[in-house]
């Protein structure tokens, strides 16, 4: 019964994933005639020596690193207020997670409208409280982009910290009350040891999709201003598809998936051990 | 007393505050759907009467078009997902088979960055002669939708006592048969809620969409990129662009919100 995945899954991932360590071998390009040429590790070389690629390495990680921060530290004040409150807790929480569930394009343009300097709102009402920002400019565009990440992921923070906030055992943190421990210790010493194997789970599941962004880019900055805002997977999309580079841009994506390897053996030990206990 | 109702109040004007957050664009966005272009010059404008402008233009340009292609790749992506997935992840759980390491390649599938795959989906289309078709999409749109739904599944099945199942063999069942009258119909809300999530995955997409079908069969979001444009007089339109793709899987969403968390952990949390 394992039989129909492995077929389809062999199809739709193992065949292009051999293919594409074969195309990261040859010098293969889109607007060239006749059989590509096996190159061997010379795109290797090419993409380990562009420093475009190490910048969008680095602007990708800053970007991850910000994001990720702040929506687990927003998500965390989310879910412990949502776990205490108990009117339209429903629709309270359907309504908070909504941001989750849209296409990553949308969310880009509406933010681009949103922030656009004659027509947005948001430049609109700092106008009026006599002050500007200029959110896609030079030093604050990576910041920003961040930012639409957060209004968008952090609700996946909340759905899960929820959960292992309210799968917590009741008795520790009694016992705990009785003593006269007051909210803070309770947090600190038993709430959070407790909460740390699902919000380990949460921060990986988020980096992991964190590090593929794509739309936000595409929607706003476009990688500007000059490559400030140029992630991975924008800057193996333009070599691929605007400058018809495939061998050379599916070495990029071999070196992206060396450097997420770990990450992913990370989270499937941390996942495996608990479903297995 | 004081203190604990005191922590209420910023509870309060936190989660409040959060709510402005996450529904301001939204509102935003519907407003502008409706505007003039006269009238979204003026940001503060929040009563007036509404235009259907921007929505009729949207529909002229083919957006039901582009939103009948998304539904028809997501449909045919999460129905081979869906019956490849629940037999799997039935014998995944139930007699760990493949190991370690079929557990491990659908997981990494699930997170593997799609730069890795597109290229090879791209040249291959070509090969074949079905670039800018939805053929190459939607094996693109499985590489990702399977092995989520899989996972999915996985802790569904975990939940399912292994002594229903036995009952079943000692009543003569075969083992198909006790899987597909009997365990399987123990899973079927967490079936639902896979087929709905790996529908919204393939819907949201759009970098494969981006790259395999550009041009004469976009997909909804690849579509909605195109209304995006530097002229501000279009953002009306691009609004009401962007609510075709959102306003569906936003209602879907809510059926499922409460199965997400145990079948995105893999049955890791159980809820």
């Amino acid at each position: 019964m394992l039989l129909p995945l492995l077929v389809v899954a062999g199809i739709a991932v193992g065949l292009p994933l051999v293919y594409a360590f074969y195309l990261s071998l040859t010098d293969f390009s889109l607007t060239q005639q006749g059989v590509a040429q096996i190159v061997g590790a010379d795109n290797y070389i090419a993409s380990l020596t562009n420093e475009g690629l190490w910048g969008a390495i680095g602007t990708t990680f800053t970007y991850v690193i910000i994001a990720v921060s702040f929506e687990t530290v927003i998500g965390l004040l989310i879910a412990l207020s949502l776990q205490k409150q108990k009117w339209a807790r429903d629709i309270t929480r359907a309504m908070l997670l909504a941001p989750m569930f849209i296409t990553p394009i949308a969310v880009g343009l509406t933010f681009r409208f949103l922030l656009n300097d004659q027509l947005g709102a948001i430049p609109y009402l700092l106008k009026s409280l006599g002050t500007n920002y200029d959110f896609l400019g030079s030093g604050k565009a990576l910041f920003t982009l961040a930012m639409i990440d957060v209004w968008q992921w952090t609700p996946f923070m909340v759905l899960l910290l929820l959960a292992g906030l309210e799968s917590i055992p009741k008795q520790p943190l009694e016992a705990a009350r009785v003593d006269g421990a007051n909210a803070v210790y309770i947090f600190r010493r038993i709430t959070l040891p407790l909460l740390t194997p699902i919000l380990s789970v949460a921060v990986l599941l988020r980096s992991l999709d964190a590090l593929k962004v794509f739309e936000y880019v595409y929607a706003t900055t476009r990688g500007g201003p000059g490559t400030e805002t140029e992630t991975i997977q924008y800057f193996t999309y333009q070599t691929g598809i605007q400058f018809f580079r495939l061998g050379e841009a599916s070495s990029m994506a071999f070196i992206l998936l060396l450097i997420v390897l770990p990450l992913i053996v990370f989270l499937f030990r941390r996942i495996d051990r608990r479903t297995s206990s | 007393m004081r203190a604990q109702g005191m922590m209420r109040g910023v509870r309060g004007i936190f989660l409040i505050t959060a709510l402005v957050v996450v529904g301001f664009p939204l509102v935003w966005v519907t407003l502008a759907s409706f505007k003039t272009p006269a009238q979204l010059n003026d940001p503060s404008l929040i009563m007036f009467s509404p235009s259907l402008t921007n929505w009729a233009y949207v529909v002229e340009e083919g957006i039901l078009q582009a939103a009948g292609r998304s539904a028809l790749v997501a449909f045919i992506t999460v129905a081979i997902s869906a019956i490849a997935g629940s037999a799997a992840a039935y014998v995944i759980s139930s007699y760990k088979a493949g190991g370690t390491a079929t557990r491990f390649g659908i997981l990494a599938a699930q997170v593997l960055p799609p730069a890795v795959l597109v290229f090879p989906f791209l040249t291959l289309a070509y090969v074949t002669q079905v670039n800018d078709t939805l053929i190459p999409l939607i094996f693109a749109h499985l590489s990702f939708v399977l092995p989520v739904v899989t996972w999915f599944l996985i802790g569904f099945f975990d939940s399912v006592p292994r002594s229903l199942e036995e009952q079943a063999r000692v009543d003569g069942f075969s083992r198909f048969k006790a899987f597909l009258l009997v365990v399987l119909p123990q899973v079927y809300p967490g079936l639902g809620a896979a087929i709905i999530f790996g529908f919204t995955l393939s819907w949201n997409d759009m970098f494969y969409g981006l790259i395999l079908t550009p041009t004469k069969s976009a997909i909804l979001p690849v579509a909605i990129a195109g209304f995006n444009t530097f002229r501000g007089v279009e953002l009306g339109s691009m609004s009401a662009a962007i609510l075709v793709a959102v306003i569906p899987v936003l209602i879907a969403s809510f059926f499922i919100q409460k199965r997400l968390v145990q079948g995105i952990s893999g049955g890791a949390v159980k809820y």
